[in-house]
């Protein structure tokens, strides 16, 4: 039956299917979001799925880790008008993406696997999907927000770009009138990372962990000196800055000078 | 030959595929794989705090994201001496419910009960079914918000940390949940009836080896120190190794598991059927009606067994909001321990997980996390196998593939766990050949001629071993198995085998073909004659690797004379050992 509705794919790629686990956790909007547009390919939650059609907008989840993984996303990339990587595992590399430098990731990998050659599809170090195909929009989270997500999904159909949190989590922090755990000398990421998860963590008295991945104008070195002068491990506080950002830390580090005074 | 392969099987969590290869009228082969690609978790925590462990493992699988957080909490707990109260305790019982509500019905409803009424998703199903998936959609939903209440968010919450929680619900959360719980409770019986009562084939049955966590007190549960076989074997978490023995596969990313050199399966069905005696209350009449005998060996009961797990957690939900209410509130308990070692292990919905950790001056040292799609893996694979020889030899190559899809998504393969489908295949011509170059590169197998003289084409083998020996060829013997034959065997080899023997598959005369030896078990032309050499004289890991070269016969009358067909498929392969 020809209809005007969108055609949207819903994609995994490497990760923990927390994203598309998401979607479907969305109970009570699932089937309006069914209902609104065509949704042609999502593997979690249907069979009858299409892999040729034209889409109007893919949104892919999960890093390239495999070659196949590349394959396929290479290839909803030409069929689609618009790719949304949804959470920081498209967006970033997710947490695997630390060990993805070559070096490092090739000795990992055969510190797990032993000397196994792989027939089925060959390994690669995790990168965001960023790093191979022109990505229009990135929702951040590990995994992203109900609320950011439905409000992305409506204003795709609408023909509107996304709407992100350009501040860290501190100002939703603020807005639950939270005390400031730096100042109570816990280390929490709050300031460097991406606001739209509501502060969720130091809502129930504990630090955030950074799992939205980093806020665009994040001050690293700032945090990075102040959690030393509360006495914290200098490789502890690069560990907990690294955990959720993906490739985007290397860069960081990179010209890091932190440790200069 | 041909293949089926199911690329992508859908509604399962996470990338996987397996693949079935069929030659003339046997399956020579079929593989699980998991091509979600490797994310190393166990390397990424390694110089990390505790802390931020039991922020990282959570994200190896968003389903089962608490029942990770639980595990590596428990092992850490262990490594560094702490203790929790029994406030923590409930309510970490109360998210792991919530946990297994919400992906219990998920599975059965959305993911397996298309496949019994015929709908490809849950929501095509519901202009039929409109009750069912409106309120099974509630029940999901009602997990959620309980795994949101005790543990912040509905996936990946970060409430539950070693060494308690950082905010306890409140008292009005709990009573609504309490509540909320005991109205389910007439549908979830109206469940169990439902998926207890469905149509299941009986392809695939076979026995196997169940394991799960034992609850402490002789009750039905979902963690324990200690684990519990089906054979009634228990065996400390601290040793889980005896259990899962673990080793890698070329054709998957996820690493498989075995007991005594047997699979075994864990999950709603492996608990149910260790466990199962010791349920309560409604759960407890509902196994007493329904358990039976198909329960122990047919892996498409697993959703029966959720169900019934469904039943079990509506059940104990308000029992553990009892216990938490009149308690006071515990803080977190800090530690000073920098040094130590453990390893924690809960049931995941679909079944045992396993976190084992060493903390080394305040850094993880030492990570191994054993899911339970790893330990499965092997049962999979078998299962399928056993489903496509079966419906082949019966004439209903059309249903291999439903069915292997259907057995596949029985066990609820969490896949993005273990590091999406079914493909039929037809081998390719001669695929013998490939075989053989590549089993002699892997190993240098010892080939052993298989047969018995005086009956004509069945003495294949025997010709073939002693032509090889004329070539000097040292590896090699022989297994005459007619009343004045000779059997020859080095009992302390454990290089795989090459079994060359006649095998009436059906096929044209000469037509050869090769396959794994373990799949001789469930092949009809095969298990009479191979079974009790599999079982008695060789082990696991040789029969793993072990394959059977066959030889159509043309006839296995009396007579010394081998037919002109055999004759020609011995000097083929003569020419390929050569090579």
């Amino acid at each position: 039956m020809p209809d005007n509705k969108l055609k949207i794919g819903i994609f995994e790629l490497t990760g923990c299917a927390g994203d598309a686990l998401l979607i479907v956790d969305c109970e009570e909007e699932l089937i309006n979001i069914f209902k609104a547009a065509n949704i042609e390919a999502f593997l979690m939650a249907k069979s009858d799925n299409d892999d040729e059609i034209e889409l109007d907008a893919a949104l892919v989840e999960g890093s390239v880790s495999t070659e196949k993984d590349l394959r396929e996303l290479i290839e909803i990339r030409k069929r689609s008008k618009v790719l949304v990587a949804i959470g920081i595992c498209a967006g970033l590399g997710g947490i695997q993406a630390n060990l993805s430098n070559d070096d490092v990731w090739a000795k990992n990998l055969k510190a797990v696997y032993g000397k196994m050659e792989f027939t089925h599809s060959k390994p690669l170090p995790s990168k965001p999907v960023g790093d191979f195909v022109k990505v229009d929009y990135c929702l951040p989270g590990c995994p992203i927000g109900k609320d950011q997500f439905l409000s992305t999904f409506a204003r795709l159909l609408a023909g509107n770009p996304p709407e992100l949190f350009r501040f860290p989590v501190c100002m939703e922090c603020k807005w639950h009138e939270n005390d400031c755990l730096l100042n109570k000398n816990v280390i929490c990421m709050g300031p460097l990372t991406a606001a739209g998860c509501g502060a969720v963590c130091v809502n129930h008295n504990l630090p955030c962990v950074g799992c939205w991945g980093p806020s665009e104008e994040a001050n690293r070195t700032a945090e990075y000196r102040l959690l030393l002068e509360k006495g914290y491990d200098p490789v502890v506080i690069k560990n907990k800055m690294a955990n959720f950002s993906g490739t985007r830390i290397f860069e960081f580090f990179a010209g890091f000078k932190g440790d200069k005074k | 030959m041909k293949k089926i392969t199911i690329e992508h099987i859908a509604r399962v969590e996470g990338n996987g595929g397996i693949t079935a290869t069929i030659d003339g009228n046997i399956v020579t082969d079929v593989k699980f794989t998991v091509n979600e690609g490797p994310r190393l978790v166990e390397r990424l925590v390694l110089g990390k705090t505790p802390e931020e462990d039991v922020n990282l493992v959570p994200r190896i699988c968003a389903i089962c994201t608490l029942s990770h957080k639980y595990a590596a909490i428990r092992a850490m707990e262990r490594a560094l001496n702490i203790n929790v109260g029994p406030k923590v305790r409930l309510l970490r019982e109360l998210m792991h419910l919530g946990e297994m509500v919400e992906s219990h019905a998920l599975h059965v409803f959305y993911l397996a009960l298309p496949d019994y009424v015929g709908f490809p998703n849950a929501i095509a199903m519901a202009s039929k079914f409109p009750f069912e998936v409106k309120i099974a959609l509630e029940m999901k939903q009602f997990g959620n918000h309980i795994m949101k209440t005790a543990s912040g968010r509905y996936i990946h919450g970060e409430n539950p940390v070693i060494g308690g929680f950082g905010r306890f619900p409140g008292r009005d959360e709990l009573i609504w949940i309490k509540n909320r719980a005991v109205q389910f409770m007439p549908f979830v019986l109206k469940t169990v009836k439902l998926f207890a009562e469905l149509p299941y084939p009986d392809v695939p049955e076979s026995e196997t080896l169940y394991a799960c966590c034992n609850p402490p007190d002789n009750k039905y549960g979902i963690v324990g120190d200690e684990i519990i076989l089906s054979t009634g074997e228990t065996i400390d978490v601290q040793d889980y190794e005896r259990l899962t023995n673990e080793f890698v596969v070329s054709h998957s990313f996820c690493k498989r598991s075995q007991y005594k050199d047997r699979p075994y399966s864990v999950g709603a069905l492996a608990r149910v059927n260790c466990l199962g005696k010791r349920l309560e209350g409604e759960a407890g009449k509902m196994y007493k009606k329904y358990f039976n005998a198909r329960w122990t060996k047919n892996p498409l009961f697993n959703n029966a067994a959720q169900a019934l797990e469904l039943a079990y957690s509506f059940e104990r939900i308000p029992e553990v909001i009892e216990e938490t209410l009149p308690r006071p509130d515990e803080p977190i308990i800090p530690y000073g321990q920098t040094d130590g070692k453990g390893a924690g292990a809960v049931e995941a919905p679909r079944g045992t997980l396993f976190h084992a950790y060493e903390v080394t001056g305040g850094l993880v040292s030492h990570a191994d996390i054993i899911t339970p799609t790893a330990q499965n893996a092997e049962d999979i694979e078998r299962y399928c196998y056993i489903t496509a020889q079966k419906l082949l030899e019966s004439g209903q190559e059309e249903k291999i593939k439903d069915r292997m899809d259907l057995v596949i998504r029985s066990f609820d393969p969490c896949i993005s766990c273990s590091v999406h489908a079914v493909r039929i295949r037809k081998a390719p011509e001669e695929d013998w050949k490939m075989k053989i170059a590549k089993m002699k590169i892997d190993f240098s197998p010892l080939i052993v001629g298989f047969g018995s003289a005086g009956h004509s084409d069945d003495g294949a083998g025997l010709e073939l071993a002693r032509r090889l020996r004329g070539r000097e060829f040292k590896d090699v013997w022989i297994e005459d198995e007619s009343p004045e034959g000779t059997a020859e065997w080095e009992m302390d080899e454990h290089r795989p085998l090459l079994i060359v023997d006649a095998v009436d598959f059906g096929e044209r005369p000469g037509k050869i073909t090769m396959m794994p030896l373990q799949h001789a078990a469930w092949n009809a032309a095969l298990s009479h004659r191979l079974l009790p050499l599999v079982t008695r004289r060789i082990s696991f890991d040789q029969l793993k690797n072990s394959y059977i070269l066959g030889i159509q016969p043309a006839t296995l009358e009396d007579g010394e004379q081998l037919s002109e067909p055999v004759l020609l498929a011995i000097e083929q392969i003569l020419d390929r050992l050569k090579n």
